[in-house]
């Protein structure tokens, strides 16, 4: 459904993606590790164009160019069929919960009113923030945002939502919550490709595990495969050091 | 204080409050208002980065901010016509003023939309709103709120500035201070009642503020109907 092929980044003289294939099918939820520094986050904004990159390929369901070649309004019609989860959340800070989450509808999409508030509301509950759906961003938790925000990627029905280390800037105790939404949409069969670094959510829910280091893909398979019987080294050394009582020999 | 300064300055106070009215009062809001337009346009094609446009910005308020007002006030009134280009007192003013403050709060503008953190318009981008749309609900809005306080600070010196058109013939507030000045031989009470006058409008102007940015920020979560 949506694949990149060979995509190649560098800020400054630092190449940051060093030739990264990607690809995503429908119904997967892909789980990308690596330690910080090693690209993923870089991947996931060149693939929503909020990076541009140097060289490669995009392809998504019958588009297909090379990615330095498309125009601001391929732009825009190919971030239409995805939704994005940002680390900091992002909420827009002068519109409440509600109209965060319709916007997207109301605004970019023209949907009528009454429609794309009835879609907020569903998606609000679906995220449990339903009762604070008249609140300011700034009057919620870090949790509740991040929630909200889950929302507002949903409600424009996007055929796959991009998550940028959804839980890094939560306080350990929150992050429960906004994973216990993540793992519901991924049983609903949402198409999730999730930056993350929450181990326990990439065995548990991820069904492909993509392992990243210094700008390059180094390892990737389901999930069983990568956290069993990883074949790389650099990917053993990883998990071992995320993992404490991880022996990867069983 | 004697008597017959008590009699003059409460002759004298409706005969500089009419000007302040009539004249300073109007020039003040249109200046202001011509003034914030050019600022937001000059603002955003820097933000934009719109090649061409945003070099005419900085040309524009590097020249307006680097000379002085009254310099500006005397190129529109007395200058201008040796181009052929004559025009009334008033509306020289005008043109003078705003010209000048465009290029001060367009700086306001400028920093108040970078003020307002960029992952809400990589947000923005991501639900799908394009540029112009973004800028209009996400982002104008909550610079506006960032901007007002500097921004009503402009206006009230501007309210003050507005006396230099007294030196290009305009009969405002503080030209009429003068005349009436002359004519009783009192200056020190008229110019510090004039003063006063002046005073009692930027005091206004600070309540007022004061009221606006108490209703910008006490922001109560909204009913929402199911």
């Amino acid at each position: 459904m949506l694949e990149v092929r060979n995509v190649h980044k560098s800020f400054d003289h630092n190449e940051v993606l060093k030739g990264v294939d990607f690809k995503v099918d429908k119904g997967e939820v892909i789980a990308v590790l690596g330690s910080s520094g090693s690209g993923k986050t870089t991947l996931l904004r060149c693939i929503s164009f909020l990076e541009h990159a140097d060289q490669g390929e995009i392809i998504f369901d019958d588009f297909q160019k090379d990615i330095t070649k498309v125009t601001k309004k391929e732009i825009r019609k190919l971030r239409m069929k995805m939704g994005f989860v940002f680390q900091g959340y992002h909420l827009f800070r002068n519109k409440t919960v509600l109209e965060n989450v319709m916007i997207g509808q109301t605004v970019a999409r023209k949907i009528p009113y009454a429609q794309a508030k009835q879609t907020a509301l569903e998606m609000l509950e679906k995220v449990g923030m339903l009762n604070r759906a008249g609140y300011y961003p700034d009057q919620l938790s870090g949790g509740q945002q991040q929630r909200v925000a889950i929302a507002r990627a949903m409600a424009t029905n996007p055929e796959v939502i991009l998550f940028d280390e959804p839980t890094s800037a939560l306080d350990p105790e929150l992050t429960g919550e906004v994973l216990d939404v993540m793992k519901k949409l991924a049983a609903e069969g949402t198409t999730m490709v999730v930056v993350t670094h929450e181990m326990g959510f990439a065995q548990e829910v991820a069904n492909h595990v993509v392992y990243m280091e210094d700008g390059v893909v180094v390892e990737e398979g389901t999930s069983k495969e990568i956290f069993t019987n990883p074949k790389q080294e650099q990917t053993r050394r990883f998990l071992r050091r995320l993992l404490p009582d991880y022996d990867y020999s069983i | 204080m004697s008597e017959r300064v008590l009699q003059i300055l409460i002759e004298a106070f409706p005969k500089i409050l009419i000007p302040c009215l009539k004249v300073t009062i109007p020039l003040t809001i249109c200046s202001f208002l011509l003034g914030l337009i050019l600022a937001l346009f000059l603002a955003l094609v820097q933000i934009a980065d719109m090649k061409g446009l945003k070099q005419f910005a900085r040309f524009y308020i590097w020249i307006f901010r680097g000379t002085p007002l009254l310099v500006q006030l005397f190129i529109v009134f007395f200058g201008l016509p040796s181009l052929g280009i004559m025009l009334d007192a008033f509306p020289s003013a005008v043109i003078a003023f705003s010209l000048n403050l465009a290029a001060y709060n367009a700086e306001v503008i400028r920093s108040a939309i970078l003020a307002v953190p960029e992952g809400q318009t990589e947000a923005a981008l991501m639900v799908g709103l394009s540029y112009p749309q973004l800028m209009a609900r996400i982002v104008l809005p909550q610079a506006g709120k960032i901007a007002f306080p500097p921004l009503f600070n402009s206006l009230i010196g501007l309210t003050k500035d507005t006396s230099l058109a007294s030196n290009i013939t305009l009969i405002e507030m503080f030209s009429v201070a003068q005349q009436v000045a002359a004519r009783y031989y009192e200056p020190f009470a008229l110019y510090c009642e004039a003063a006063v006058i002046y005073l009692l409008i930027c005091t206004l102007l600070t309540w007022l503020q004061a009221f606006v940015e108490k209703k910008m920020t006490c922001e109560k979560p909204v009913q929402v109907e199911e």
